[in-house]
């Protein structure tokens, strides 16, 4: 009897839920009609769940993106109109995420950023190509999201495959120069779509430059509670190098996990890893993060204009700033500029300025974000960063390193 | 409320124990076969013998926080959701003890503990309470928005960056080749500490007898004298209270997010299934037995979520045995 009762709610809790995400345009193609007052646009990322220290972080910078367009007087060719975040909280849930796609669209937003996670991503986009209505992603680790011919999917990030690609010829060309090149690297990565492929695009590039790569190690990110058993097995394999791919607790883990064992490698090597660049990992971790190096997208503290955000940040949120929020601000500032060239609130004509535009970017990268055909960043670039007395620096390559950084090559960690 | 009469402990009926003592004697063989298997396939013995350390230690925190949810389950048929909130906030009660006054964590256990238990008393006598023998869908839903609004508290007022609260030299035990942190190792003394006491306390003494007499039946119970209502918030308060427990001692290794309980309730409602509803020993057991399927299962299939042998196990044990390993034989 309570058995009965308790599966009856359940499923009727899941029905609800699945009521809500099936939504269609229906032919209304929302309220984008209205020609004054502040133009909408749409935020969705996970503000609780448990991803919600980034969530908050990117939802801060869109907010920050907003108030500065808005300081500096608006949307001038709109007659200075004022822009306006409306949020949606995905929770991180896929289904929860693309109702409320479809809620922000029909409250006339004419534009939406999001969303931190690729599954939660991959269903907004499906709603944003539907309503015509532009998506420009601030991470989104999944490649394959672009690779369906949306019209109006745009991301910021590089593509992970491109992160792991990279990573191998950094590391490769760092352990030559230092007089240790690496034979052997244990890949340790979380087992979704985003760990599975920066460990593809790491071990393709490593084995063309005669890498081998194994053993491959994967876990789940949700359920897992220990990771020594893991970082055992990476020892007794003899590899030089442990590289990891993973988020922010499960990487903490890994960390202690390899203080424990002591697996006598030269390096942990993060490949766009969530964790190890982030400012409160040295702390969590402790001296078992010392010497990690990621290689990960960026913000450009070289910039002037990015160091005062990271000022303002500070200021405002008492917190450190993350690469995420810096991606978030840029994702605003696009729609915002695709605004001020269109000189239109149609999302449809929005579309077309933003993938033919360019706009100075806050992140590190080789130019302007400009968009390819399929809506990715072609200019975005991951650079290589470490952790040098309990603080995250870029050390490489040269041109965006912070000055007087250098990469420490061995850094054996758990030592 | 028409509760099925479940045991919180095995009743000593003749043969009973003897029964419990031949199944935890199979289950122990089953264990000790798989762990000779992966000694004779697995390459590298001493990966082997971290898996079985690291399950054993797992399993012995999986127990931990299991026995509130154990206790809670079997005296007063409320399904706990509130369990993993009532986790997290002691984990941030330590937290903030040792961020603030810079105390050892295992000091904010004389926090942590009786403040779990007051809130445990309070939610049961003045909120469910009101619900006991009406439908059960009506506790089990003050339970969800229970652990809803603690989450939900700690995420609007203490934000969502995670947090730490390391054990002051936490370092890493060898074993047998393999090691051991300090911080699991006391984890799992305490857990097994916990199931001595609560065990004792179940069996020994007048309250625990009460107890066991409401599980059994509580109208009965009422007829002879029983208070039922003060033995319900009672029985919830004691299993808040393991909660707390378990909540500071796990703190030291773990990342503090209000949404880290969820992490541990998952597999504890897993391990409340398989030990036994309502039996503290058994939570204990069934503990060590998906931490050490988990980890021998990460062993034997590697790439596998860990949740997929545990399942298997889970799966399998309820069809051969739908009370649990070592529920009582009705």
């Amino acid at each position: 009897m309570t058995k009965t009762w308790i599966i009856a709610l359940a499923a009727s809790v899941t029905l609800a839920l699945a009521g809500c995400g099936g939504s269609a345009p229906g032919g209304t193609s929302g309220g984008a009609g209205a020609q004054t007052g502040p133009i909408k646009i749409g935020s969705l990322h996970p503000l609780s769940g448990s991803s919600a220290a980034d969530g908050q972080q990117l939802e801060n910078g869109a907010k920050l993106a907003v108030e500065a367009i808005n300081a500096a007087g608006g949307v001038k060719s709109l007659g200075g109109a004022k822009l306006e975040l409306t949020s949606g909280d995905t929770q991180g849930k896929p289904n929860i995420g693309q109702s409320e796609a479809q809620r922000l669209i029909q409250d006339g937003a004419v534009a939406i950023v999001g969303t931190y996670m690729s599954a939660v991503s991959a269903n907004v986009a499906s709603v944003a190509e539907r309503n015509q209505v532009p998506f420009v992603m601030d991470i989104t680790g999944d490649d394959a999201i672009l690779s369906h011919g949306y019209k109006y999917s745009f991301r910021l990030q590089p593509p992970t495959m491109r992160i792991g690609a990279e990573s191998a010829r950094h590391l490769a060309e760092l352990s030559e120069q230092q007089g240790k090149p690496v034979k052997k690297v244990a890949y340790l990565h979380e087992q979704s779509a985003y760990g599975t492929s920066a460990m593809t695009g790491f071990r393709e590039e490593a084995e063309r430059l005669g890498i081998t790569v194994d053993p491959v190690i994967s876990y789940d990110p949700v359920g897992v509670s220990d990771l020594t058993t893991q970082i055992t097995q990476v020892k007794a394999s003899g590899a030089d190098v442990l590289a990891v791919t993973g988020y922010y607790r499960d990487g903490v883990l890994a960390a202690k996990a390899v203080g424990s064992v002591k697996p006598g490698l030269d390096a942990v090597y993060g490949v766009a890893d969530g964790a190890f660049d982030l400012p409160q990992f040295p702390k969590d971790a402790g001296a078992a993060g010392e010497g990690f190096f990621d290689v990960n997208y960026r913000l450009d503290l070289n910039n002037p204009e990015t160091k005062r955000l990271a000022d303002t940040y500070k200021q405002r949120f008492g917190d450190e700033i993350r690469t995420g929020a810096v991606l978030a601000y840029d994702a605003v500032r696009t729609i915002a500029t695709g605004l001020e060239k269109s000189g239109s609130r149609d999302p449809k004509k929005l579309r077309d300025v933003i993938s033919s535009g360019s706009l100075p970017s806050m992140l590190v990268g080789k130019g302007p974000v400009k968009f390819d055909a399929t809506g990715q960043n072609v200019n975005a670039i991951p650079v290589m960063m470490q952790v040098h007395d309990g603080a995250v620096q870029v050390v490489h390559p040269k041109e965006h390193a912070e000055p007087e950084a250098r990469p420490d090559y061995p850094a054996a960690p758990g030592s | 409320m028409t509760a099925e009469a479940r045991p919180v402990v095995p009743e000593p009926r003749w043969g009973g124990r003897s029964l419990t003592a031949a199944r935890a004697a199979a289950v122990l063989i089953a264990l000790i076969a798989a762990v000779t298997v992966a000694y004779a396939t697995q390459g590298q013995p001493v990966v082997v013998t971290q898996a079985v350390i690291t399950g054993i230690l797992t399993g012995g925190v999986y127990g931990l926080v299991a026995m509130g949810l154990t206790l809670i389950f079997g005296v007063l048929d409320i399904v706990n959701f509130a369990h993993g909130a009532f986790l997290a906030l002691a984990m941030f009660v330590t937290f903030g003890l040792v961020a603030a006054l810079g105390v050892h964590p295992y000091a904010a256990l004389a926090v942590s503990v009786p403040l779990l238990f007051a809130l445990g008393w309070v939610l049961q006598y003045g909120l469910l309470n009101r619900a006991m023998g009406g439908p059960l869908q009506n506790q089990l839903l003050i339970t969800l928005g229970i652990s809803l609004l603690i989450e939900n508290a700690l995420l609007l007022f203490l934000g969502a960056n995670p947090r730490s609260a390391p054990l002051p030299g936490d370092r890493a035990l060898p074993v047998l080749g393999a090691v051991a942190d300090t911080s699991r190792v006391l984890a799992f003394a305490a857990a097994l500490a916990l199931a001595g006491a609560l065990w004792l306390i179940l069996t020994r003494t007048r309250v625990g007898t009460a107890i066991r007499a409401v599980a059994a039946d509580p109208r009965g119970a009422e007829h002879v004298g029983v208070d039922v209502r003060r033995i319900y918030a009672l029985t919830f308060a004691l299993g808040t209270a393991c909660a707390g427990a378990a909540g500071t001692l796990v703190a030291p290794f773990a990342t503090i997010e209000p949404t880290t309980g969820q992490l541990f309730t998952i597999v504890a409602f897993v391990v409340v299934v398989l030990g036994g509803m309502g039996n503290v020993p058994g939570a204990l057991a069934g503990g060590l037995v998906i931490g050490l399927t988990e980890q021998l299962g990460g062993v034997f299939l590697p790439g596998q979520s860990p949740m997929l042998p545990v399942f298997v196990v889970f799966v399998l044990a309820l069809f051969l045995r739908p009370q649990g390993l070592f529920g009582g034989n009705g």
